[in-house]
């Protein structure tokens, strides 16, 4: 009964963000757009031969992504901040790991309506064969939003009190992620030059071990983060 | 304040300064002149010595300041969160002088300054993760709030430390994990590691009695003015 509880918790939690926005956009279309420029501005400075290109092109499509995503973990709570509702929220009878779960799958619904729009645009500007193999890459992403929503959840969490909250919070949660940028570009990379072999497994290991590893200590801190 | 000044023991940190001291100068000593030459780098070798002893102490660094933060978050008593920033500090020096002898020693073996080997990598961003924290601390002027902030930061940071630790086994890189050496070097090398985490632990314990004596210093401070805020409130006319 309990479970059943705090999946219906956990499902109007995301609810609520997902009919905000869809109500009054006012994240998606920002990250968009900065996505959307990033590629544009990263796939003109690919004019090299195929093979070349091949090994650049993850690394630079998923600092689009992950750049762009900044803004929805940005705007994760300093939403309710803004317009007074942090208190309620806070004061909601539910654990603090499944507020943080919810505000985690909504990131993560975010980046992956990011990566719909922005994979194909970059394939089609860069003309990299990324979409050869999607399940594969479908994995990356998917593995490789799971820990970079976990650590922007928290640290969203903690920087949407302070001063400059925008500016921190880029200067945290890049240096956080660098194992997952580093772990998507490489397992891209290898992808694109045709090599899913021992070394792809073990990115794609150290991805899978870093969001469980992310997943788990930001359910565990998250109560410290929204006593404020 | 009474109880900070009185854990506030002079001769008893002047007479183990004295000792670190010694330590540090004679592991130096033994580095350069114990230590015998290696065939292939020569004498830019004996920089492993240093690196060796600076790298563990940034790692030990992070995990203290991690696990100090954890306390913190658990018992909610302020001289944790003074223990995981002063380790943090000692450590994030610690890291910087890790990248400047690994920088001078890859520049010899490797010819090159820099490389994107994993372990170099992992220990780059450390550094990063050690200064975003400070960052982040030095913008909160609430010392609970800045605890609280930066001791769940230091705990998600401290995350980090296994792959850094692990990067060279995962990823077969080709920064050396426990190469062939003399007897000789290996007992250097412990006396290097073991009197500089001596040096490491009393500096981190010197800066853990500033925090708290700044901290008591700034409470006497508010206490007085809360005492004399009647009779200011006099003198201020209405």
């Amino acid at each position: 009964m309990q479970a059943r509880e705090t999946a219906n918790s956990l499902w109007w939690l995301i609810h609520k963000d997902l009919i905000r926005e869809v109500r009054t956009p006012q994240v998606w279309p920002g990250m968009m757009l900065l996505g959307l420029v990033l590629v544009f501005l990263l796939a003109t400075q690919l004019d090299l031969p195929l093979e070349q290109k091949g090994r650049v092109a993850g690394g630079l499509l998923w600092l689009a992504i992950f750049f762009a995503g900044t803004i929805a973990c940005d705007r994760s709570f300093s939403s309710e901040r803004d317009a007074g509702c942090w208190l309620t929220l806070s004061l909601y009878p539910i654990p603090p790991s499944v507020l943080f779960l919810a505000k985690l799958i909504v990131n993560f619904i975010a980046l992956v309506a990011l990566e719909i729009v922005l994979i194909p645009l970059f394939v089609a500007l860069s003309d990299v064969s990324l979409a050869s193999r999607p399940g594969p890459l479908i994995l990356i992403a998917a593995l490789g939003n799971v820990g970079f929503a976990a650590v922007g959840t928290v640290v969203s969490g903690l920087t949407c009190g302070l001063r400059h909250r925008g500016g921190l919070l880029a200067l945290i949660l890049l240096p956080l992620v660098i194992p997952v940028i580093f772990g998507t570009a490489e397992a891209t990379r290898l992808l694109v030059m045709g090599q899913t072999d021992l070394q792809w497994g073990r990115w794609i290991q150290l991805l899978a071990v870093f969001a469980f590893v992310f997943t788990v200590i930001g359910a565990l801190v998250f109560e410290f983060v929204v006593e404020d | 304040m009474s109880t900070v000044l009185s854990q506030h023991r002079p001769t008893v940190m002047k007479a183990a300064g004295i000792v670190i001291a010694s330590l540090v100068l004679a592991s130096t000593w033994a580095i350069f002149f114990v230590a015998p030459t290696e065939v292939t780098m020569g004498d830019v070798q004996r920089i492993i010595y240093f690196h060796v002893s600076v790298a563990w102490c940034g790692l030990a660094g992070c995990l203290a300041m991690g696990c100090c933060a954890a306390m913190f978050l658990a018992r909610r008593r302020l001289t944790w969160d003074h223990w995981s920033q002063a380790a943090g500090e000692v450590g994030w020096l610690c890291a910087t002088l890790t990248l400047l002898t690994g920088s001078a020693w890859a520049h010899e073996a490797w010819g090159t300054w820099w490389t994107w080997e994993p372990r170099l990598t992992s220990s780059l961003v450390l550094w990063i993760i050690y200064a975003g924290i400070f960052l982040v601390r030095s913008s909160i002027e609430d010392p609970q709030s800045r605890a609280r902030i930066g001791g769940v930061l230091a705990v998600v940071g401290m995350a980090d430390v296994p792959l850094v630790f692990m990067a060279t086994r995962w990823f077969r890189g080709v920064h050396p994990v426990s190469p062939e050496m003399d007897p000789v070097m290996k007992w250097v090398l412990l006396a290097s590691v073991v009197s500089f985490t001596a040096l490491f632990t009393y500096l981190t314990v010197l800066r853990r009695r500033q925090l708290d004596l700044s901290e008591s210093i700034a409470q006497r401070e508010m206490s007085a003015w809360s005492a004399d805020a009647p009779a200011l409130r006099r003198l201020v006319p209405h």
